[in-house]
This record gives C-alpha cells, structure tokens and sequence, in this order.
C-alpha cells in the first residue's frame, strides 16, 4: 500500500523528471519565459488534481504534452482568437521528441533549428534575412537596418512582409 | 510598399520588441492576420534564444512548493508543510542574464544581481566536519591528466553520481563540487580570481571549496571587498570528493551509477 509519503516522493520525480521538458515544449509555442512559465504551472498544477500517477511511465508523459499543449492552445485563442492549428513545423523545433526525451539533446544548438532554417529557406532572401537578423541574431530594428543597408523603416516594413509570408506558408501547411 | 506602411502595424512591433526583450507581450491590437504573424514571430523568438528556454531553477523550485501546498491542501496530508524560510521571492532574469551566461550555465541561473537580500536558502543539514561525502559503494573515476592541471588551472568532469572540478591549488589536487551551495546553480571557474563563481547570486568559493566573499572574506582583503555582489549570508562550503593522483591520471572517487 502505498503511503502519501510514497505518492509524493513518486509525484515529484516525475515532476523533476518532465518539468524541464514541458516548460521548454511550452515556451517554443509562446516565446516568452513569464508566459511560459504561468503554463507550465497551470500543466502541473492541474497534474497535482487530476494525473494518476499509478499510469505506466509513458502515458503520464503523453498525459503532460497533451494538457500543456491544450494550454498552448487556449493561450492562443483566448488572446488572439486564434484557431487552433498546429505551427509544428516551427515550434518544437529544438525540443526533445516524445516519447523518449533526452535533456542532453539539446546540445548541438544547430541542429535544433533546423525546422526554422527550413522555413527560412522557403522565403524570399531578404525576407530570411530580416527575421534571421532579428529573432535567430536578435537584433534590434536598427541594427537590422544596418546590417542589410536599408533605413529604419523599410526595415521594419520588411519585417512585417516576411513574417506576413511565413505565417502564410505556415498556415497553409499546417 | 506605401500600402505597407500606411497599415501602421505598431501593435505588432509592440509585440515583438516586448517579446525580443524576454518580457510578456500584451495581446492588445494584435488582432487578424496578425494574430498568426504574431504566433510565429513568438515562435521565432523562442528558436532563437540560446537559453533554448531552459526554465529558470527559482521557478522550478517554487512550481514545487506550490505544487506540495496544493497536495497538502487536498489530502489533508501531515508532515508536508514548507520547510522553514523556503519562501522564494519571484525574480526574474533578464533576457541579458540568460545571453551572458549562455546555455551551458541556463539551467544553473535563478536570479539577478541584487536581489540577494530576499532570498533565504532552505534549511539544510550542515555538512559534517569533514566535507568529504560519505560514499560508501563508489569507485574511482578518471577525470583528468596532470597535464590538464597546472597551477591555478581547474578542469571540469561529470561522473555519473557527481559534476565538479578538479583544481590545481597550489600543487594540491583537489576536487570541488560545481554545484552552489546556495540553490543549486552551476558554479564557473574564473582563472583570474581563482575562484568559483556562482552566475546566480555572485557567491564565490575559494579553491578550497569556502564562500570567499562572504562576510569574512569582504574584510580580510582578499580582493572581494569592493565586489558588487558580495554575499551576505554565509554558505556551507562545497563538497570535496576524494581525489588521488595515480601515474599522470588524476582519479575521483564518486558513487557508483
């Protein structure tokens, strides 16, 4: 007979052993840690309610991706009313793959982007280049500007174009 | 491009600055086919980060407490209450932190400089007198050379029970632990200061393993006085696994797998 001692020691490695998983599957999706980090706590909070922890190994993992991705997706639509569709080809890109996770298989950081790098290579070479500057290099607007020998505001312009494109080209697969 | 920039979309931009600088971006005016450009731009965003969006070890550690406060709640279980003083305050780490310290030390950040006077360690049991940990089934592990270890030289090693250094003091060998005695971060070497720094809350630990800007080490002149982040509590200090040389092969003796 297990004892709550048990449950608990039992509940916690699972927590230890997937929180860094979850919160990494979650932030791909939102880009951001404060976000990231409230999902994640509603995944294990409602995981301490509801996760039978009893389940084999396998399925409670399932279990943890299918509730954070549920959160993911009212994340979406509640604020920008968003369907939910899945852009899978672009998050997920450098996460652990279910069901097997390995949290050192993150350490080729190259390798991680391939799913963006496949993206980039479909648009336009300016457009690739703008977000490349941008969110893979993070730089500023200005910075971006004058990397690519454009001014400021044709920078920001083409900025909008490409994510306009990718999102397309995103949609329309997904 | 003038239809472009007459859709003026600042709401947009807002969004992606706010994103870029690791904040929380608002969902106001973001709205239409700027909603998906906005899903993949946070998208993008995360591809980028070099954090690989390793969540940050305070947050971890209060997602537990929490966790157990809530368990607590509903089984009505004894005996689970929060350790005294476990309180974590919520800090957050800047986009910047993350950046300077890089993946390899993500998963050991918890928090910025300063805030140092919030955070109380949990309780934890003092370390006997002799620091060593009690393995009793371990086994020796090779970790380095000789010719890895000069002088003031520290090479890092993971075994599968351990992570530490294995530092050259002064012509003594000597194993440290890489983990801070504090919460937990990954301590780096800095071969400047001879000393192993924590990226977290700045706590430094002499090549014998003791908080060296702590209290005493601020005052004696050891070179801390004038550090910003000096440490106001006193920290166990690390744990020294045993270590012997053998030929040029420089051996840890650490639990077994």
């Amino acid at each position: 007979m297990a004892t709550a001692e048990d449950s608990r020691v039992r509940f916690e490695a699972i927590y230890d052993e997937h929180v860094t998983l979850i919160h990494r599957f979650i932030y791909a999706r939102v880009g951001n840690r404060p976000d990231a980090e409230d999902l994640t706590g509603q995944v294990f909070m409602r995981a301490v309610e509801q996760l039978d922890i009893d389940r084999p190994a396998p399925q409670i993992s399932a279990w943890l991706y299918r509730v954070a991705q549920n959160a993911v997706a009212d994340y979406w639509r509640a604020f920008y009313r968003l369907p939910q569709i899945g852009a899978e080809q672009v998050a997920g890109a450098w996460e652990p793959v279910m069901p097997q996770p390995d949290p050192h298989a993150d350490a080729d950081a190259d390798r991680a982007s391939t799913a963006v790098r496949r993206l980039l290579a479909r648009l336009p070479e300016q457009y690739a280049r703008v977000l490349e500057l941008r969110f893979l290099h993070r730089l500023s607007v200005a910075e971006t500007a004058g990397q690519m020998g454009i001014s400021h505001g044709n920078a920001k312009v083409l900025q909008y174009r490409a994510l306009r494109k990718a999102a397309l080209l995103v949609e329309t697969d997904g | 491009m003038a239809d472009d920039r007459n859709q003026a979309p600042e709401a947009l931009d807002r969004f992606i600055d706010t994103l870029l600088e690791g904040e929380r971006p608002a969902p106001d005016g973001v709205v239409g086919e700027e909603a998906p450009m906005a899903r993949l731009a946070a998208e993008l965003a995360a591809a980028g980060d070099p954090t690989r969006g390793v969540p940050d070890p305070a947050f971890v550690e209060q997602l537990r407490l929490r966790m157990r406060d809530a368990d607590a709640g509903i089984a009505s279980v004894q005996g689970w209450t929060l350790p005294v003083g476990a309180q974590l305050h919520r800090i957050r780490l800047t986009r910047r932190d993350l950046l300077r310290v890089g993946l390899g030390a993500a998963a050991g950040l918890a928090a910025g400089a300063g805030a140092i006077s919030v955070l109380r360690p949990p309780p934890r049991a003092p370390l006997s007198g002799n620091e060593r940990p009690l393995v009793r089934d371990g086994e020796w592990v090779a970790v380095a050379t000789l010719a890895d270890l000069p002088e003031g030289a520290a090479v890092r090693f993971s075994t599968v029970a351990f992570d530490g250094y294995v530092v050259n003091d002064a012509g003594t060998i000597r194993a440290l632990s890489s983990v801070c005695t504090h919460m937990g971060c990954t301590l780096s070497y800095r071969p400047q200061w001879r000393d192993l720094r924590c990226p977290c809350h700045g706590a430094s630990f002499n090549l014998s393993g003791e908080l060296a800007n702590g209290s005493e080490g601020r005052s004696s002149g050891s070179g801390y006085r004038g550090d910003a982040q000096a440490y106001p509590i006193d920290l166990p200090p690390l744990v020294r696994p045993e270590v012997k040389v053998s030929g040029e092969t420089v051996l840890v003796w650490t639990a077994k797998a």
